[in-house]
């Protein structure tokens, strides 16, 4: 398999704190109201504990990204590390990969009326250093992986309440939230 | 249901697969913003991109287009976070974590990330301001030499009225710990004896404790914890309040070692836990001493530990004999004989084994008290003085600096306070540097309406509040704001308009970390961090010692004499005087330029207590402490009752992850991650009031009463509501200490000057609105 570049999300070490939601917006400083990177709390049906679970999202890299297929102008390109990068100078803020990506990705700034989304930090990548995101996370709960070598018998790529799209197969691997014992008051 | 922006944007995600429907709906919303009728790309750039600070969207454009400066994250936080900061044209483009500090490895945390655009908020304090009408929001701008003017003749015209400056007082607190902002201490003793608000509303309780027990506080790096076997987390929640902690945690559990969270609530660090006890609030002391009863019956205490290291052990163990039985400590905790007793098994076996001790967990009537009954557990099983073990509460080892800013004498002739003591601060004594007869006056920072609506002879007059938002902050807002009406004059240095700048006669900008030259240290780990000025000033900010250097020359061209702040400063030069031999030999560095390289860790001092010579008067780790009873508690630790319920369900104000106190939400990065804020409640609770998800409650209480949404959750015990403090900025009226009281705790007085506050022994009623 070529390079491929995708995201590991350890929902096990993951504490929700957002630090990469907000590492995103200290290096591109998006528009107030739009984010790349999102903590997405799970359900209680699939973690017990409300807000205590989080799967870190942004951009997954697809192999086969429905939004450069939809974009009639050709602003999204795939690199040859498999990064999925959208050109704003290009964008003619049409809104077709903001519909199509079932990740809910691209983002729509009102703003500049165009799309825009996470780049992997490809500039840092060229650089040999981390996106800002997996450089900021705390815990090492996120992490950048080449899934041309990862191997790892535990993640899984579609987790419950996580679309499965194997068609466009999204660059993202998970693991899940563990749970604690729990020792209640009786009230 | 009323949903956040974002919960929008997380929807998305599922329902633009599950639901066509919902598809179709998006795509109206984007017709409706007019987002599919935009002209095409590249030819429209809104004009609000790019501020006229030259802070816009940006992307990296490689480390050798920056400027790279040292900085350190001030806040009042665990982590004090090292900071390299990259700077382009002049603007602060982004900052990371410094790579050389092992304890944040590379990075910072969600409040961290934002300071970029808290540097360039719209909404930042640009010029001295003064507000016609206090409260009115009539603000007008005026120039420094204007505010200084009408400053200095107001502290004149008190000295000439009462004969001295006691009606001039100072609240601050921990707004910024870079240490040359105690140069705000040292403004006002250069002013003369002046009137200050002491002690901590934060940990005071917790640090009586430790320094009855052992002779100081002192704590193990918290690098250390990988090689813990056994580590109990007691009211502590790292995963909101110090993210870096959790990686050492996670490793010493991948390494085979349990974690057991002890909380009232189910918290973001219980969720990581292998095990997580609700404990009753403000039962920890009942629960540490029927573990300390399972130990004594079962010959689990380190009695050799013991008989070399300590004194005071059979008065203990008495106590414990004579009036502790499992049963009880069950009850009274709400933790199960069978449950704390195996824990209790598997702590006293483990070696080594720790106990974070939390600052909730001290908040109490009872808070001091029960530290010491979990400091007792970690010593009666041998595990203080050990790499991995510990009662692990805060340090002060590495603040040795010198002070240099907040050593000011008083000018000739100054009159003061003639009392007992002058005031102190967990930092560092300002007492033993008045040699004077007179001191300043020292009155309680935990109960600042009270004080100001109590003190005469003279009256508090003027109020100079820096690196503190007390109308956010500080405890019955209701009353504070009342006690306002009392003074004649109300000076706010900051960088918002917070609630207090509300309520303020004038505001002075101050500087961002970022704008400014200290130097910062950890009272959790160990490292040590310069912090470089790494961008010009923005608009008129100035630092608080320019501004107390230039109250010096004003006052000083009106009365000579009368102000003794040095009149010309550099703050660079002022950063070099806080260093000394002594943080040069701990550090291991020649000069405090070795620090442009990157933070340094303390060479020494990381395992706290390791050659067994302790700081109490006996030498040795004190179960019984003489000190304590002096001092008025018990001698050796016994069973404090909680407070009363004054209303029938307890509240909890916590921290929360997206804020240090009232710094940072209101920033309006965070708010595209935490929109508003919620009472969170347990479904039981919920469905006795006929309440649902995101339904608006008037909650009240004695104290006050606000209007809010909830948000069910089983995280919260079904006899507890909890709000976590924080100040949405200025559109937002929402301020927990609207229903919390001042009612002290036990312990405080003895090292931080007065005694910390109960303000997680509150209680309120809810119903639906």
């Amino acid at each position: 398999m070529a390079k491929q570049l995708g995201f590991l999300v350890d929902a096990s070490l993951c504490i929700g704190c957002s630090t990469c939601a907000m590492a995103c917006k200290n290096q591109y400083h998006q528009e107030v109201g739009v984010v790349w990177r999102q903590l997405y709390p799970l359900s209680e049906e699939l973690y017990p504990h409300r807000e205590r679970a989080f799967y870190s999202l942004a951009c997954n890299h697809c192999e086969n990204p429905c939004c450069m297929e939809d974009c009639p102008v050709g602003a999204f390109s795939k690199r040859d590390d498999g990064i999925v990068v959208h050109d704003t100078d290009v964008c003619i803020g049409c809104g077709n990969c903001v519909r199509s990506c079932p990740f809910g990705a691209p983002r729509y700034n009102e703003q500049t009326r165009k799309a825009e989304k996470c780049s992997m930090c490809y500039q840092r990548i060229d650089e040999g250093l981390l996106p800002a995101c997996v450089q900021s996370c705390p815990t090492g709960a996120l992490q950048m992986i080449d899934l041309a070598t990862y191997d790892d018998p535990d993640a899984v790529q579609y987790p419950p309440g996580f679309p499965v799209r194997p068609e466009i197969n999204p660059s993202i691997r998970f693991k899940l939230p563990k749970q604690p014992k729990v020792v209640r008051r009786k009230i | 249901m009323n949903r956040q922006p974002n919960q929008r944007d997380a929807n998305r995600v599922e329902q633009a697969l599950a639901c066509p429907l919902t598809r179709r709906r998006f795509l109206q919303g984007l017709l409706a913003t007019g987002a599919l009728a935009a002209l095409p790309g590249g030819l429209l750039l809104a004009q609000n991109l790019l501020s006229e600070e030259g802070f816009g969207p940006t992307f990296f454009q490689g480390k050798d287009a920056y400027q790279t400066f040292r900085n350190a994250c001030p806040r009042n936080c665990y982590d004090t976070c090292s900071i390299v900061s990259y700077v382009k044209d002049g603007v602060l483009q982004f900052i990371e974590g410094a790579p050389e500090s092992t304890f944040t490895n590379g990075g910072l945390c969600v409040k961290g990330y934002a300071y970029p655009r808290r540097v360039y908020s719209p909404d930042r304090i640009k010029y001295p301001m003064r507000q016609v009408g206090r409260g009115s929001g009539n603000w007008e701008r005026i120039s420094w030499d204007e505010a200084l003017n009408t400053i200095a003749d107001k502290i004149l015209e008190i000295k000439e009225l009462d004969g001295s400056l006691l009606g001039m007082a100072l609240t601050k607190y921990s707004g910024n710990f870079g240490i040359t902002h105690y140069g705000v201490e040292g403004m006002m003793s250069s002013l003369g004896y002046t009137t200050r608000f002491v002690g901590t509303p934060c940990w005071p309780a917790g640090i009586d404790a430790q320094n009855y027990d052992m002779g100081n506080m002192w704590c193990n790096d918290p690098e250390d914890m990988v090689n813990s076997k056994y580590i109990i987390i007691w009211g502590a929640n790292p995963a909101y309040c110090s993210v870096h902690s959790m990686k050492f945690i996670t490793e010493a559990q991948r390494r085979g070692a349990k974690v057991v969270v002890i909380d009232p609530v189910f918290t973001q660090t219980a969720a990581k836990a292998d095990e997580y006890w609700e404990v009753k609030t403000s039962g920890d002391g009942a629960l540490a001493m029927g573990m300390a009863r399972y130990l004594l019956d079962n010959n689990l205490v380190d009695r050799d530990w013991i008989s070399n290291n300590s004194v005071g052990f059979a008065e203990y163990e008495a106590y414990i004999k004579e009036n502790v039985t499992l049963e009880w400590a069950a009850e009274e905790s709400g933790i199960p004989v069978e449950v704390f007793t195996a824990v209790a098994h598997e702590f006293a076996t483990a070696d080594p084994a720790t106990i974070w001790i939390g600052y909730g967990m001290q908040r109490h009537v009872n808070g001091g008290n029960n530290v010491r009954a979990i400091d007792a557990l970690v010593a009666m099983t041998g595990n203080v003085g050990k790499v991995g073990g510990g009662a692990r509460y805060g340090h002060l080892y590495t603040w040795g600096f010198n002070y240099h800013a907040m050593v000011q004498s008083p000018p000739e002739g100054s009159v003061g306070f003639v009392g007992e003591t002058g005031p102190m601060g967990e930092f560092a004594s300002e007492a033993e540097t008045t040699e004077a007869s007179y001191s300043d006056r020292a009155v309680n920072i935990n109960k600042i309406g009270q004080v100001i609506l109590d003190t005469n002879d003279p009256p508090i007059r003027m109020l100079w509040a820096a690196n503190k938002n007390v109308l956010s902050q500080d405890f019955d807002r209701n009353k504070i704001e009342k006690a306002f009406e009392k003074l004649e004059m109300v000076v706010v240095v900051d960088q918002f308009f917070t609630q207090t700048a509300e309520l303020a006669d004038i505001v002075l900008p101050t500087t961002t970390l970022f704008e400014d030259w200290t130097v910062n240290a950890s009272y959790w780990h160990y490292w040590l961090s310069i912090n470089e000025q790494a961008i010009q000033p923005m608009f008129e900010a100035k630092s608080d010692i320019e501004i107390a250097s230039a109250l010096s020359s004003v006052l000083n061209s009106k009365q000579p004499g009368s102000c003794t702040f040095p009149e010309n400063i550099d703050p660079k030069e002022w950063m070099e005087k806080e260093f000394n031999a002594g943080i040069y030999e701990l550090f291991g560095i020649d000069s405090w330029e070795d620090l442009k390289d990157g933070p340094r860790k303390a060479l020494s001092g990381t395992t706290a207590w390791n050659d067994g010579a302790f700081s109490t008067p006996s030498t040795k780790y004190e179960f019984k402490s003489e000190l304590a009873a002096e001092h008025g508690h018990f001698d050796v630790p016994k069973f404090l009752p909680g407070r009363d319920a004054y209303a029938p369900y307890r509240l909890l104000t916590p921290h929360d992850k997206y804020s240090i106190h009232s710094q940072f939400q209101n920033v309006d990065w965070m708010g595209d991650l935490n929109p508003e804020p919620y009472l969170y409640i347990n479904p039981q609770l919920a469905k006795e009031k006929g309440l649902a998800d995101y339904d608006t409650v008037r909650i009240f209480n004695q104290v006050g009463e606000m209007q809010i949404k909830v948000k069910l959750t089983k995280n919260v015990p079904a006899d507890a509501l909890l709000m976590y403090e924080n100040w949405y900025g200025k559109k937002n009226d929402y301020n927990v200490n609207i229903l919390v009281d001042d009612t002290s705790s036990d312990m405080g007085a003895y090292k931080t000057g007065s005694p910390g506050v109960a303000l997680h022994d509150q209680f309120a009623d809810i119903e639906k609105v």
